[in-house]
C-alpha cells in the first residue's frame, strides 16, 4: 500500500472515525430521503451497519415513521452520509 | 494480465491538495453538501467538517437556498459521491440554452 497511498498517516481516515463511533449514537443518511438514527454497534468492509434502539426518519411525508428496539442490520448499499454523534433531524 | 497486477490501485486523482479546503461534494440521488475536507480514502470516502446538506424538493428544483442544514463532521460515502469540486469554483449563470425561441 505504499506506493498507493495519496494519503498521509496524519490525517483522518473516514472509516477510522466511524470506528471511533462504535458504541455511541450515529445518524446516517441514506441517498433516498430517509434518515436512521442508532447505537453503533459495528460496520464491515462494505460499511454495512448493526445498530440498536434504532428511530427511522422519513424526510418528505414530515415525520418520525418507526422506532425499532433490538437490533437492526443496515445495508450500506444506500449510505450516503454518517454523522457521529448525530441526533437526527429535528422534528 | 502482468500489468494489472503490478497497476492494483493507483488514483486518476490526488485529493490530498484540498485537505483544509472548502470543498463541494454531490451525491448520487440529488444531495449536495459542502464542508472542509479532513480526510478521505481510496475508495473516495470523505471526512468533512462544518457539513452544510444541500437538499433538492420538486418544487425547489436547483433552488438550494432552501432546506440547507448543518451537519458538523460528518463521513460520506464514496459509492454515493458522484462529484467534487472546490466550493468556489461554481457559479450560477443565467440559462445559455434559452435561445431556441427563434426561427
Amino acid at each position: 500500500m505504499a506506493a498507493v497511498a495519496a494519503t498521509n498517516p496524519s490525517q483522518l481516515l473516514p472509516l477510522e472515525l466511524v470506528d471511533k463511533c462504535i458504541g455511541s449514537r450515529i445518524h446516517i443518511v441514506m441517498k433516498n430521503d430517509k434518515e436512521i438514527v442508532g447505537t453503533l454497534l459495528g460496520f464491515d468492509d462494505f460499511v454495512n451497519m448493526v445498530l440498536e434502539d434504532v428511530t427511522e426518519f422519513e424526510i418528505t411525508p414530515e415525520g418520525r415513521r418507526i422506532t425499532k428496539l433490538d437490533q437492526i442490520l443496515l445495508n450500506g448499499n444506500n449510505i450516503t452520509m454518517l454523522i457521529p454523534g448525530g441526533e437526527g433531524p429535528e422534528v | 494480465m502482468a500489468d494489472k497486477d503490478k497497476k492494483k490501485k493507483e488514483s486518476i486523482f490526488d485529493l490530498s491538495k484540498y485537505i483544509d479546503k472548502h470543498i463541494r461534494v454531490k451525491f448520487q440521488g440529488g444531495r449536495e453538501a459542502s464542508g472542509v475536507l479532513k480526510g478521505f480514502d481510496p475508495l473516495l470516502n470523505l471526512v468533512l467538517d462544518g457539513t452544510i446538506e444541500y437538499m433538492r424538493d420538486p418544487d425547489d428544483q436547483y433552488k438550494l437556498t432552501e432546506d440547507t442544514r448543518q451537519l458538523g463532521l460528518v463521513v460520506c460515502r464514496g459509492t454515493s459521491v458522484v462529484l467534487i469540486c472546490p466550493h468556489d469554483g461554481m457559479e450560477a449563470i443565467p440559462n445559455p440554452f434559452i435561445q431556441q425561441q427563434d426561427g
